[in-house]
């Protein structure tokens, strides 16, 4: 049986993380790897909370379950809840983070306080701010973070992911690129708590 | 080889594109939406190749799908739980006609209160409509069997719905290995058959007849709809000389020795059959084909493996008796020599199933007494 990979997305509805899922699994794929992605939504809403869920394996063959014990936790909205977001990550798992400097993403870090996570971080607001990826005043953070997924996990490479993207993104595409990219080579550590 | 990645819908989708139909008929409805969103796009970009048409309601494109069936145009639509409900007439006015058309159902709980979680009681509720219907496990089975279907409900004059889980199959992305479009349409070659209203033919226009005359035209479907699998399994052999893949009606993973065997239809089948290696003493039974019921085929290999055990997992309740997958096995084996005893786990509302849950009923099921049935949500 071969070894399996599970990533659980949190975000909300309108950031994109649907997308970013199947952009993920046409990057890993190319790259050698079969992957599922699914989400869970009520029904479509802008700024209501989304999950999706993101399994790799070298074996096409996969369960259809939900996520409960993931490998990677990926927030996409740093005002979502804490305690679901992270629920079941396993220990030593990789929580990645949308936050920055002076965002909301502190006080993520702070209620997430001491944990058995190895916690990264991308300012994927800011870096969408600059690349004016944006619907309105929502920024559209899904390539960044999709970006900082890829460099983390070492499942797709830039390249894949760029291919993807000219692919299955319709508008602002070399925006996207841009952004995917800069998600990509920013993603870093959190040493102790941000303050 | 040509992998796309897609998800359930668009695989749905695809296969209705590669298949060279005559009419689309669309109504959306979630989680069926990216269904006839897909073929809308593919029309908008002049890649459809037939009428794509919108209509008023899930009533008004099963009857407009009828219509354009009775002349001999080759249909397609796709609904799901509330859409199915309100086609629930038109459903029988299609079989009793005896036209072919394709339809695909992605499962979702029927309200109240409104749920989206995929419980199959909105296709099983059309189970005695006359309709075949034929559940799928993922994606690439969705695109494959969606193909097929077409050649199976013209072959038997019968409608037949292609069904699978609302979001575990129709959100979930993953690689399909797509045909081309020239492909798809030599397997399945143009409409293969003729509306024709003559002596002798069970076809009709909805004109008025008696019972005497009725039980006929009742007796021919239901003689002809018990020739599915034989029709299906020749169809899938063809299927493995061009595309190198084929169904069953029904798919038994049952390694020596084993004696308990799950039976799941749909997305479930599939973490069943991804837990075996883990779970050891257990085998898997896919129920592919619901209408009509493979009750030989079940017999067959139920008794060919001694199997003592079938637990089934049901999305669904029928309520004042329970899940129906567990009632339908339970009539199919009730006089075999050694009947095996049968465990019903009851996943209504859709829930989920996990690798978790699958090794706690194995484990029950060893420790305890024989239970009939158990509610998903009690599972330790």
């Amino acid at each position: 049986m071969e070894e399996m990979f599970e990533f659980r997305l949190h975000g909300r509805g309108g950031q994109g993380i649907v997308v970013a899922a199947s952009i993920f699994v046409e990057a890993v794929f190319h790259d050698g790897y079969y992957a599922r992605a699914f989400s869970l939504f009520g029904a479509e809403r802008r700024g209501a909370p989304v999950t999706a869920f993101i399994r790799v394996s070298r074996d096409r063959l996969m369960p259809r379950s939900r996520i409960y014990q993931p490998d990677y936790v990926v927030v996409y909205d740093s005002s979502l809840a804490v305690e679901t977001s992270t629920a079941g990550l396993k220990d030593g798992g990789i929580l990645l983070i949308n936050a920055g400097e002076s965002k909301g993403g502190n006080l993520f870090l702070s209620t997430v306080g001491d944990s058995p996570y190895r916690i990264y971080a991308v300012d994927a607001t800011e870096i969408a701010w600059k690349h004016k990826l944006a619907i309105g005043s929502f920024p559209m953070v899904n390539t960044v973070m999709l970006g900082a997924m890829a460099s983390l996990s070492g499942f797709a490479s830039l390249e894949s992911l760029i291919k993807s993207i000219k692919k299955r993104v319709t508008a602002r595409i070399d925006a996207n690129i841009s952004a995917v990219s800069e998600g990509y080579e920013s993603v870093k550590e959190v040493e102790g708590l941000v303050t | 080889m040509p992998f796309e990645i897609m998800s359930g819908s668009q695989a749905a989708a695809a296969a209705v594109q590669r298949t060279g139909v005559d009419l689309v008929v669309a109504y959306p409805i979630t989680p069926q939406t990216a269904i006839v969103e897909t073929l809308a796009n593919y029309d908008a970009k002049g890649e459809l190749g037939c009428d794509f048409v919108s209509v008023e309601s899930e009533y008004a494109a099963l009857a407009c799908c009828y219509g354009a069936a009775a002349a001999g145009a080759r249909v397609f639509t796709a609904t799901a739980s509330h859409g199915l409900a309100y086609m629930h007439e038109m459903i029988h006015w299609c079989s009793g006609a005896r036209v072919p058309i394709v339809m695909a159902n992605v499962n979702r709980t029927i309200g109240a209160p409104w749920c989206l979680d995929p419980d199959q009681g909105d296709s099983l509720s059309q189970r005695d409509t006359g309709w075949m219907q034929i559940y799928c496990s993922g994606a690439q089975e969705v695109f494959d069997i969606t193909m097929q279907a077409f050649l199976l409900s013209e072959e038997l004059l019968l409608p037949c719905m292609v069904v699978f889980d609302g979001f575990y199959i129709s959100h979930t992305y993953e690689a399909v290995d797509v045909p081309e479009q020239d492909a798809g349409r030599n397997f399945i070659g143009p409409p293969s058959f003729k509306a024709q209203i003559r002596p002798g033919s069970p076809a009709n226009m909805h004109g008025l007849t008696t019972g005497d005359n009725q039980i006929h035209l009742i007796r021919n479907r239901h003689d002809t709809m018990l020739r599915a699998p034989e029709v299906f399994q020749r169809i899938n052999a063809k299927f493995k000389e061009t595309f190198d893949r084929s169904y069953g009606i029904i798919d038994s993973v049952i390694p020596p020795g084993v004696k308990t065997v799950f039976l799941a239809a749909g997305a479930t089948a599939e973490t069943v059959r991804w837990s075996l290696p883990k779970l050891k003493e257990a085998g898997l039974i896919q129920l592919r084909m619901f209408r009509p019921f493979p009750c030989a085929d079940l017999r067959s290999v139920l008794e060919a493996h001694d199997v003592e055990k079938v637990i089934v997992i049901d999305r669904n309740c029928s309520t004042g008796m329970g899940g129906i997958f567990a009632q339908e096995l339970r009539s199919a084996v009730y006089d075999l020599k050694k009947p095996p005893a049968v465990q019903d786990i009851i996943l209504a509302g859709g829930i989920d199933l996990t690798y978790e849950m699958l090794e706690s009923i194995l484990r029950e099921a060893k420790t305890e007494e024989h239970v009939e049935q158990k509610w998903g949500v009690d599972l330790k």
